[in-house]
Parts: C-alpha cells; sequence; structure tokens
C-alpha cells in the first residue's frame, strides 16, 4: 500500500498543505502526484536523492518559485 | 504598509459576492422543495426526507479555494489566478433520504427539474448519493449553486465529519485527503450502504409477507 511506503520510509502527512513531507530527505508529495502514481513509481521516487539545496517537491504541475518558497518556509 | 495578500482580496470578493450568493441559497432550496410533496407526502412511516442549506462562510470557502491548488498553496505572484467565484458551492442545498429507493425516486425528480444543471460525482465512490451544480438564473447569472441527494446515514456521517471536526478546526480539512483516512472513509461509506440495502432488503420482505 502507497501509505505504508511512504511511512516507512519517514514520509509524514502535512495536512495543511497534503503533502507527505519527510525533513531529513528534503522531499515532499503531493496527494495529487500520490493518488495519480502507481506504487513502482512512487517507490523509485522515494529511493531517488533530493536536491543539493533546498526541497525536491513531487508535483503532478511542477509549483512554481513563489509556490516552493512558501512550501519550503511551512515545512522547516 | 503591508501588501494585500491573496487572502486579503478573496476575503473582500467573498462579501461582494454575498448578497448573490444569499439569492441562489433562497431560490435553490425553495425550487428544491417545491418539487418534493409528490414524494414526501407519500412516506411510509420509517422513511425519512430532510432538506437543508447552508451558505459556505468566508474562511471556509477560502480554504476550500486553496485546498483545490496542489500543495495547498496559493501562488502568490499570480493573484489573478483565484476567484471564489470558482466555487460550486457556495450555495449548497443537501436532500437526505432514507431508505435508498426512495434517494433514487428524489435523485430522478430532480435531475428532470434540474435538467440543464451538471452532474459532480463524489470522489469517493462508495458514497450513496448524488451531486449537481449550476445556474439558478432568476437569483444570479454569476454564482453557482449546487444541491447533493445523499442517503441520510452518509449526511449524519458528514454532520459529525465536517460539522464537529473540521468546521470548528478548519486546518484539519486537509486530513480527509490523506490515504489512511480515505481507506477509513470508504470503509464507513460501505458499512453504511451495507446497512441501508439490507434494512430495505427485510422492510420489503415484511411487507410482501404481511
Amino acid at each position: 500500500m502507497k501509505q505504508d511506503l511512504l511511512r516507512q520510509a519517514g514520509y509524514a502527512y502535512n495536512f495543511d498543505r497534503m503533502v507527505y513531507f519527510n525533513r531529513e530527505a528534503r522531499k515532499a508529495f503531493s496527494v495529487e502526484f500520490v493518488e495519480d502514481n502507481g506504487e513502482e513509481e512512487l517507490k523509485k521516487r522515494i529511493q531517488e536523492g533530493g536536491e543539493p539545496n533546498g526541497w525536491r517537491f513531487y508535483f503532478n504541475s511542477p509549483p512554481s518559485d513563489a509556490v516552493r518558497r512558501e512550501l519550503e518556509r511551512a515545512l522547516g | 504598509m503591508a501588501d494585500r495578500t491573496i487572502e486579503d482580496r478573496l476575503r473582500e470578493e467573498y462579501f461582494d459576492l454575498l448578497p448573490n450568493i444569499r439569492r441562489v441559497i433562497e431560490q435553490l432550496e425553495a425550487e428544491i422543495k417545491y418539487h418534493l410533496p409528490p414524494i414526501s407526502h407519500t412516506l411510509a412511516r420509517h422513511e425519512r426526507l430532510e432538506v437543508t442549506s447552508r451558505i459556505k462562510e468566508c474562511e471556509s470557502a477560502l480554504g476550500a479555494l486553496r485546498r483545490r491548488q496542489e500543495g495547498g498553496t496559493f501562488d502568490s505572484d499570480r493573484p489573478e489566478l483565484y476567484s471564489l467565484s470558482r466555487l460550486r458551492d457556495l450555495a449548497g442545498v443537501r436532500v437526505l433520504v432514507f431508505p435508498p429507493s426512495r434517494l433514487a425516486e428524489v435523485d430522478q425528480l430532480l435531475c428532470e427539474q434540474f435538467s440543464s444543471w451538471t452532474s459532480d460525482p463524489f470522489r469517493d465512490e462508495n458514497v450513496l448519493g448524488h451531486k449537481y451544480y449550476g445556474l439558478c438564473p432568476d437569483a444570479s447569472d454569476e454564482i453557482q449553486g449546487e444541491y447533493q441527494v445523499a442517503s441520510m446515514l452518509t449526511g449524519l456521517f458528514w454532520e459529525v465529519e465536517h460539522e464537529a471536526i473540521y468546521k470548528p478546526t478548519p486546518s484539519l480539512k486537509g486530513v480527509a485527503r490523506s490515504l489512511e483516512m480515505q481507506q477509513h472513509s470508504q470503509d464507513v461509506y460501505r458499512a453504511l450502504r451495507n446497512f441501508e440495502d439490507e434494512f430495505e432488503r427485510l422492510a420489503k420482505q415484511e411487507k410482501s409477507g404481511s
């Protein structure tokens, strides 16, 4: 199950932003992305490395710079 | 002075729209109640039909529009993208019905009366109910209304879920989209549906046996 994959990889759900995030990996998945992609795709993305600077966001539509800034601030 | 945020601009828009929202809710509720007596006057003692209406509150509307954005975040560089008039449920009427066969009758009757309206299925296919949106041209050509026809048990579950949990604590609203909660909600909808179907089956059996 997708929620088990995310939980085991250390992702928590932020219910204000509706994203699954991992502060250590600095990666976040939108619920839309998680719902629209299969378990294999999700597993692959979880295993990918993060960004050297800042967060990596897995969204169906890539977030704009302003949205990225706001999410990075909110996720800490 | 600090620049106005998108939320500030949307709050102002909400109160500009409010007179129109009020007109839509009055019109929609009146029309729906006008059409229902052929069914409501023939209900058996155990059957129920209730009509309620509500105007979405300002902060609830803002939250709903924000949660429509992926990542639940407005793009502060593009405020022109956002308008509350895009929400379809600023003015909403809910018809709760028990048991399911009566629900189907009510749905069919209202579909005939609101034939130009668009069906908007519930996200969860286990929900026993239907949802439609459209314009009430006599009330407003700007604000769309929404009506739902749903099983009474499901509606009462929503009242607890929405009115008692999320409404006083809007920040919790996104909980419903988590995979875990979606799974639990599906289980609840399935259980309620099974209960209603079985109740109706037994009621019919009792009627045909008597």
